[in-house]
């Protein structure tokens, strides 16, 4: 029961972007999107279409939790918080993306002669 | 993973508020980017143009939402249900038929699997019952003996510490009077060692049990311990009765404890009503004062308990020893040649390993007639499935090309069958527990407390769970693999007849199997059937019509053993004086009822061939009068008088096997015998009698001997009053008890019955109804199966010719020609199934052999009266379909689709 949209991202990055962005502070939906564009001086466009799915798989797996507060413009928003769980996990996929990235810029860098 | 299942559950039951939730958000999320674009400067309108562009449909975010939160699965899944309800209400003749096929086959299995269980497979619900055993010499004839005396469970006990953790003894199973509060009652008693609760690590339900007392186990400690039933039935399940001063047989005693519920005593069969310390046993019968020391008479059941680890098979080699041991020890009474452990599954359902081999194959003999009974129901429900599959080609097609996938199809189907099998295997349950409350209630003809504890527990229900599984699994499976594998194109362009056509092989073909095995359960029956006729048509040797018992105890009322030779003597003449009384006498046990005697006997004269083992007879201690009561004709010599007293010398009446047996057609009259166990008691054959049956309604004739009860009255307790008479029943029978309580009015009668009544018992025509009565249930299911099968096939098949049934007409072909068409179908299939059922009945006829009584297994007769009986039934099944289609309107038929 994945997500059958096709993605740019590999997958596990959106997941990852998330809680990397939670971890600051929790935040609702509409300002984890304009968060992660912002950051990423607009080089990432998340889709809605897969936020809030993803948004629920991390809440099954128990890596953030969600709680329902007021906006400052005084809308009933869904508020999501990174977790312990979350963290850790966190934690691992960075350090596993690290490991993936430096490897593959190994791979890419020119040849030395 | 708890959490993941929460949300489900959540997610379903709530799921307008999870979806609402949504709604929330992704609507905030939307006038968000509304009001970012519109204050970047776009026209409202166009921002939320743009806007609703970048989020995509929200649909399409729900159903993501909607997968990701698992809601689909379970979803799908009250769908699928949703919609197979939907399809059963919509052929409900179908959804009857399969699950009421279902519930009769997992019914019939649940029974027999119910008295199986109690028969074989459950041990007595004792602390790890896998340890206990039961110890059985072999003796030197060959013989094998489970009763031990006193003195040698003493021996062996203190001998096996090495092996047991525990040894105790139990004495036969017993009637006693007990009396409390004025009130007499028979209770039936087990004497056990002081160890024997510990032993089997039982906890009373109430008080405590018979202390064991180490090195010291017959006490005279005067306690009773009460059966759980007894305590419930008996005594209203009075937790009073604890510490209350009774009279067993006149001695008084405490009750200390009520037994647990569910343990009826190690005699499985029986009910054990009260349980008195071995030591009571012997201070308050006369006769068994010194069993302390005789080694002679086996009165007690050895249990020992296995240590750890060991087996029954282990401990062998010790076994050996102690029984070398004891024969060279005591060589006139201990001699045999050697000792057993036998583990209690063996010996639960009767002492005797020979009756527990014959259980385990007449349990077999059930269990594969009921299995057969369920492939058959199974059968029938798989080919019901595939005729509908059939007919449900297009709306599979139909759903398949509307984006169905097959794994979807196929679940949709398998769900449909999964739920028939549910409700099939609940209609089960409710069947088996019915047949079997109806087996647990039947009349055994006796006062003795059997057991038949069919209970419904979990294994039986496990069992019915899992047949019911593996039924849609079986039948589920099948078809719809058949109803989605089929090409798409084909299916929704043309009718694919090449297709249905093999389709209906396979079902005629499923049909014929179906046949086959009710023929085969029908024939079976038919053997049952005729077995327990020739059994109740037997020439018993006595004529048991006109004959009343009356089963009187004087020993409970407190006689002693003058007193009731004067009651007994009191009684036969007062009984003679009432009008309408042709012949009256006494007897210690009647023909085929549970008790019986027997003993070893030295024959004056006769030697017995080396390595063979002693000559035994059967016995039964009776009054004068009997054999003419009994109608038994005496052949020689005299019956018995008045004159044989105590005091004059000791006689016997002899039957006709025995003369012929021992004194080899010379004249026994006058001839001596003794018994083994009394040598120095000789006793003389003064009559001959003509065989009659005496303990087995199926042994050939055995040695038997009559003896006066007047000098064998001390261990005759209780005896049965018998007389002929032409009096209506009920009034002869009030008139006779009103007179024995006129007499005595405390005397305990019990079992008063005809005769014909009394010899309905386990060993008489009884386990022959039985078992012609669960054959005869299990045939007709059968037959009804088969009819439900060969009408759905030949009623499908002329459904699916209709189109040529009405061009064959148009063409002018004659009604004849269709009903032949139709029939020809029928008569292959039960032409087939004929010969199927033929064959599988002659193979099984072997094994249920040994259970007919004066029919071949392979009898003429049934097997032609089974196969006319299902021929015609099966024809006429095929006529129903065979008129409808005589009556088809060629014109309809052709426009037909």
């Amino acid at each position: 029961m994945g997500n059958r949209q096709p993605r740019d991202l590999f997958p596990g990055a959106l997941e990852m972007m998330i809680l990397r962005t939670l971890k600051r502070q929790p935040l609702h939906g509409y300002a984890l999107v304009q968060r992660i564009k912002r950051d990423s001086d607009d080089l990432l466009q998340i889709e809605e279409g897969s936020l809030y799915p993803a948004l629920q798989r991390l809440l099954k797996e128990g890596c953030v939790e969600a709680a329902w507060g007021v906006s400052s413009t005084n809308r009933r928003v869904r508020i999501y918080k990174l977790t312990r769980t979350g963290a850790k996990y966190l934690e691992r996929q960075v350090s596993s993306f690290e490991q993936m990235l430096e490897g593959i810029a190994r791979v890419l860098s020119p040849v030395k002669s | 993973m708890l959490e993941d299942l929460r949300l489900r559950v959540r997610s379903l039951f709530h799921r307008k508020a999870v979806e609402n939730d949504l709604n929330d958000e992704l609507r905030f999320h939307f006038e968000q980017q509304v009001e970012k674009l519109v204050q970047s400067g776009l026209p409202p309108a166009e921002a939320r143009r743009q806007a609703r562009l970048a989020i995509g449909t929200q649909d399409e975010i729900r159903e993501e939402y909607r997968d990701s939160s698992g809601v689909r699965f379970l979803e799908t899944l009250l769908q699928d249900i949703r919609f197979a309800l939907r399809m059963m209400r919509k052929s409900p003749g179908f959804t009857a038929v399969a699950i009421l096929t279902l519930a009769l086959g997992i019914g019939a299995n649940t029974a027999i699997f119910s008295v199986v269980d109690w028969l074989i497979l459950r041990l007595p619900p004792v602390a790890k019952a896998e340890q206990i055993t039961t110890l059985e010499a072999e003796l030197l004839s060959g013989y094998y003996n489970n009763g031990f005396s006193y003195p040698a469970f003493e021996d062996i006990r203190r001998q096996s510490t090495a092996v047991f953790s525990d040894v105790a003894g139990a004495m036969d199973f017993q009637m006693d009077g007990l009396s409390i509060d004025g009130n007499n009652q028979p209770i039936w008693t087990s004497y056990v060692s002081g160890n024997f609760f510990q032993m089997m690590g039982l906890k009373p339900v109430l008080g405590s049990f018979i202390e064991p007392t180490p090195g010291k186990s017959v006490d005279d400690e005067p306690v009773l311990v009460l059966g759980y039933t007894f305590w419930k039935t008996h005594l209203g399940g009075d937790s009073r009765v604890i510490g209350k001063s009774v009279l067993i047989n006149g001695h008084p005693v405490t009750i200390i404890g009520v037994a647990p519920k569910g343990f009826h005593g190690i005699a499985s069969l029986m009910d054990v009503q009260g349980y008195l310390p071995l030591g009571m046993g012997i201070v308050t019968s006369d006769a068994k004062k010194d069993l302390v020391v005789d080694r002679k008479p086996p009165v007690l059941a050895i249990f020992a308990r296995l240590k750890p680890r060991l087996t029954a098979k282990s401990v062998q080699p010790v076994l050996n020893v102690i029984a070398q041991r004891l024969s060279t020890q005591y060589p006139a009474t201990d001699k045999c040649k050697s000792l057993f452990a036998n583990p209690l599954d063996l010996f639960s359902p009767g002492t005797d390993p020979s009756t527990s081999g014959t259980l385990r194959l007449v349990s077999a003999v059930f269990l594969i007639l009921a299995g057969l009974v369920l492939i058959l129901a199974c059968l029938n429900v798989a080919s019901l499935l595939i005729a509908r599959s059939s007919a449900r080609e297009r709306e599979m097609a139909v759903r398949a090309a509307v984006g169905a996938g097959r794994v979807r199809l196929i679940r949709q189907l398998l769900t449909e069958s999964l739920l028939l099998a549910l409700l099939g295997c609940a209609g089960g349950v409710v069947l088996g527990l019915l047949a079997s409350r109806s087996l647990g209630s039947i009349n055994l003809n006796t006062t003795i407390p059997f057991v038949l504890d069919f209970q419904f527990d979990w294994r039986v229900f496990a069992d019915a769970f899992c047949v019911a599984l593996f039924t849609a699994a079986v039948v589920g499976i099948a078809p719809a693999l058949r109803a989605t594998r089929r090409n798409l194109n084909n299916l929704l362009h043309e009718r694919g007849r090449t297709a249905t056509v093999a389709r209906q092989r396979t079902r005629s073909a499923l049909v014929v199997v179906q046949v086959g095995g009710s023929l085969m359960l029908l024939i079976v029956a038919g053997l049952f059937v005729r077995s327990l006729r020739n059994v109740e048509h037997a020439n018993l040797g006595f004529d048991p019509s006109h004959v009343l018992n009356f089963t009187i105890d004087a020993h409970e009322a407190g006689y002693n053993e003058v007193q009731a030779r004067d009651f007994f003597q009191n009684l036969l003449s007062c009984v003679h004086a009432l009008p309408g009384i042709e012949t009256a006498s006494l007897a210690a046990t009647t023909p085929m009822s549970y008790f019986s005697f027997g003993e070893e006997l030295a024959i004056e004269g006769y030697q017995p061939p080396s390595n063979q083992q002693a000559p035994a007879a059967g016995y039964n201690a009776v009054s004068p009068g009997y054999f003419e009561t009994m109608r038994i004709p005496i052949l020689s010599g005299r019956g018995f008088l008045d004159s044989d007293s105590p005091t004059s010398p000791h006689v016997a009446v002899i039957n006709k096997v025995m003369a012929e047996r021992y004194w080899h057609g010379q004249n026994p009259i006058g001839r001596h015998f003794a018994n083994t166990a009394d040598p120095k008691n000789p006793i003389e054959v003064v009559g001959v009698t003509a065989d009659s049956t005496t303990t087995d309604i199926t042994s050939p004739s055995a040695p038997f001997v009559y003896l006066p009860l007047a000098q064998h009255l001390q261990n005759q307790t209780p005896v049965t009053l018998q007389l002929r008479t032409s009096l209506p029943l009920a009034t002869a029978n009030r008139e006779v008890v009103d007179m024995i309580h006129s007499l005595s009015p405390a005397m305990p009668v019990s079992d008063v019955q005809t005769m014909i009544e009394a010899i309905d018992t386990l060993h008489g025509p009884m386990l022959f109804q039985i078992a012609a009565g669960l054959a005869a249930s299990l045939g007709i299911l059968g037959l009804a199966l088969a009819i439900i099968g060969v009408y759905g096939v030949v009623s499908y098949g002329a459904s699916q010719r209709t189109h040529e049934i009405g061009i064959r007409m148009a063409l002018g072909a004659q009604r004849v020609q269709i009903l032949k068409m139709i029939f020809g179908q029928g008569f292959f299939i039960v032409s087939g199934g004929t010969l199927l059922g033929v064959l599988a009945a002659a193979a099984i006829a072997r094994l249920v052999g040994n259970f007919l009584v004066g029919v071949s297994p392979l009898d003429a007769i049934t097997y032609l009266g089974a196969v006319f009986i299902l021929t015609t039934v099966a024809l006429l099944a095929c006529y129903i379909p065979a008129r409808r289609a005589m009556k088809v309107d060629p014109m309809v038929a052709l426009r037909y689709e």
